[in-house]
């Protein structure tokens, strides 16, 4: 009987130990899931922070990607549109000087740009070159210019003239034309400031 | 711009290189603008370079190739060469003489500026202090860019100074303030794919809006490349200084830029001076970079990144020697860096912002800032040495407070210096990866921080 008691308290003691063993385990087990469960909500909320902060500056980027392009895109067709006026301005009023009528004050046009001319060239011994309809008013013109003659050859222009040395090193192109060229981006700023474009 | 000028002369005497010497020339003036009309018809511009004894020299910026004595006009035109400049130039994308580029018509002009620009009073430039984000921390971090700074790149060949470029172009920005912002982009001589790298880079960004191109590609004509980093000035400095805005002009390479010069020089059989460029080098520079800067009573800013690459990465080359003297510091690429696949692959220890100490600190990035760039700087620094003792005494053989300096030079080229091409930082979190290095530190090596910032940034690891 003595020696079953013994035993038994052995066992008992034994489960008693096992018991306790297993509890602290358990505890600790416990403890040890609570504080990395604690350590990971850090971490989650680390990385749902950065997931949110790299989702917000890519929809920036796409966000600045679709508005600047866009904007480009409607600024293009703008210009593009505003252009074609542009051309068609030019258009007509090319239409009209070359409709223009050759008498009256057209004659005075010719003088001053002969008068041009030859003080750009330093010289009046010249060879004048225009187009069929402003030979006549040429013609007349040039008795006021010493040593100057009308070439037989006409040139393709809307009027006005063309002069060359008669050494031929020097040319000045002051034909209309040659003077729309000149100061188209200057028309072509005073066009699109009546369609309300640019200051 | 007038209708005067105009006179065509037909004398052309000689045809050397890209220079024309037009004979019996009475009325021409120094730098005016020629157009040379060939046989064909076709229009090149140039512009004079040198008049007198009844001979005008003229600088042909489209090249002379195909250009025969006789059928050869020159057309002198009465004005300087001017770019017409309008806010519509925004958004815009232009050849290197200022020519559209993109299927679009001429800008409307709102003004016609002669393209060599006015030099800026002395006097009433203003001292340049507000910072500019690039968005990459190595610049923002420890060599900063101030609004009106030249802050050049001095680069090698094949080097990645082309994506840092595009990168700060993409990403450069005032912060904390409603200012508008500029980008003015010259390409010099660069490769035809590059040129749309930047031209995509910017167009994808969204950047293209505020952004102004001018392309010259390298095989357009060397001669252009004179003209493009002017073009590109004058259209900043009208953004700039009529519209208020704060413009960043990135040029690169002035190295191709330089060769043109020299290219002109050797026809013009001036007495050249080191490895051939001329002689007014330094001058000819000088008025590039020199379009920098802040004016008094003006709200706008033009700051320059010229980019250079360096012929065998030689810094005493004439090239950068000469940038280097006028310009406010410099940003230099490292070799070794680019090698081992760093990104940007800046040598930070040769590199410097002069005007740095002035654009940051507390009201402008972080009271912080300055001292913890300072204590990485002299880590860098330590690790660098520390790095040439381990390869010879070994790792063994160095002390554990070595190894911790071995530890930051590793942590500061890959946390710090690398960086995706498309990853714009704040200066936040570029402040926030330094403090990172730093407290890789013990508390007793950092001597260059004050006490309230340790407590306050430091986290001993």
């Amino acid at each position: 009987m003595a020696s079953d008691s013994a035993l038994e308290g052995t066992i008992d003691k034994i489960l008693g130990q096992t018991e306790s063993n297993i509890l602290s385990g358990l505890d600790s087990a416990l403890s040890e899931s609570k504080q990395s469960l604690d350590d990971s909500v850090i971490t989650l909320e680390q990385e749902y922070d950065q997931i949110i902060s790299n989702g917000k500056k890519e929809a920036d980027k796409i966000e600045k990607q679709i508005i600047g392009s866009s904007d480009i895109e409607s600024r293009n067709k703008k210009l593009t549109t505003v252009e074609e006026s542009i051309d068609k301005v030019f258009t007509k009023a090319i239409e009209e000087i070359s409709n223009a009528d050759r008498s009256g004050d057209y004659s005075n046009l010719i003088k001053s740009l002969l008068d041009e001319s030859t003080k750009i060239l330093g010289t009046t011994e010249i060879t004048v070159f225009t187009n069929s309809k402003d030979k006549d008013v040429v013609q007349s013109t040039l008795s006021q210019y010493p040593g100057a003659e009308l070439s037989s050859e006409t040139i393709d222009c809307l009027g006005g003239v063309k002069v060359k040395s008669k050494d031929g090193a020097m040319t000045f192109d002051n034909t209309i034309d040659a003077k729309i060229e000149r100061l188209k981006p200057l028309i072509r700023k005073d066009i699109a400031t009546q369609f309300g474009v640019g200051n | 711009m007038s209708a005067e000028g105009g006179v065509q002369y037909s004398k052309i005497a000689e045809i050397k290189g890209p220079l024309v010497v037009v004979d019996d020339v009475s009325n021409a003036a120094f730098d005016e603008l020629v157009e040379i009309e060939t046989n064909e018809g076709e229009r090149r511009l140039g512009k004079v370079l040198e008049v007198g004894n009844g001979k005008a020299i003229v600088q042909v910026f489209e090249g002379t190739t195909g250009l025969s004595i006789s059928g050869t006009n020159a057309k002198f035109v009465g004005k300087v060469m001017e770019m017409p400049v309008s806010r519509e130039v925004l958004g815009r994308v232009f050849d290197g003489l200022g020519r559209p580029k993109d299927g679009l018509p001429d800008p409307i002009a709102d003004q016609f500026i002669d393209i060599n620009g006015e030099p800026m009073n002395p006097e009433q430039r203003e001292y340049p202090k507000d910072f500019i984000q690039t968005g990459v921390s190595v610049i923002d971090g420890m060599i900063t860019l101030v609004r009106g700074q030249k802050l050049p790149i001095f680069s090698g060949s094949g080097m990645s100074h082309n994506l840092v470029a595009a990168q700060i172009a993409r990403q450069a920005s005032v912060i904390g303030k409603q200012d508008d912002f500029a980008v003015v982009f010259a390409a010099i001589g660069v490769q035809y794919s590059e040129a749309e790298y930047f031209r995509r880079s910017l167009e994808e960004s969204g950047a293209l809006k505020r952004s102004v191109l001018f392309l010259n590609t390298a095989d357009d004509p060397a001669i252009e490349r004179i003209i493009t980093p002017r073009v590109a000035l004058t259209v900043a400095e009208y953004l700039a200084f009529e519209l208020g805005m704060h413009v960043l002009v990135i040029l690169t390479d002035m190295t191709n830029y330089a060769e043109a010069l020299r290219e002109i020089s050797a026809a013009r059989e001036e007495v050249p001076g080191r490895k051939g460029y001329p002689g007014y080098l330094y001058t000819d520079l000088s008025t590039i970079y020199e379009r920098a800067g802040k004016l008094n009573g003006k709200k706008g800013s033009v700051t320059q990144v010229p980019i250079l690459s360096m012929p065998s990465d030689d810094i005493t080359h004439p090239i950068p020697d000469l940038t280097g003297y006028i310009t406010e510091g410099q940003v230099v690429l490292g070799r070794d860096l680019f090698r081992q696949g760093v990104y940007p692959p800046v040598n930070i220890l040769m590199s410097l912002s002069r005007l740095m100490k002035d654009g940051i600190g507390e009201g402008s990035t972080r009271a912080d800032h300055g001292e913890v760039s300072n204590q990485v700087y002299d880590a860098y620094s330590r690790a660098q040495e520390v790095r040439a003792l381990a390869g010879i005494v070994g790792k063994a053989g160095l002390t554990e407070i070595d190894l911790k300096y071995m530890d930051v030079g590793d942590a500061f080229e890959k946390e710090f210096l690398s960086q995706a091409t498309d990853e714009n930082r704040t200066i936040e979190e570029t402040l926030g990866i330094l403090w990172k290095i730093v407290s890789k530190l013990p508390k007793n090596e950092i001597t260059k921080i004050k006490d309230k910032y340790i407590d306050q940034y430091y986290k001993e690891q």
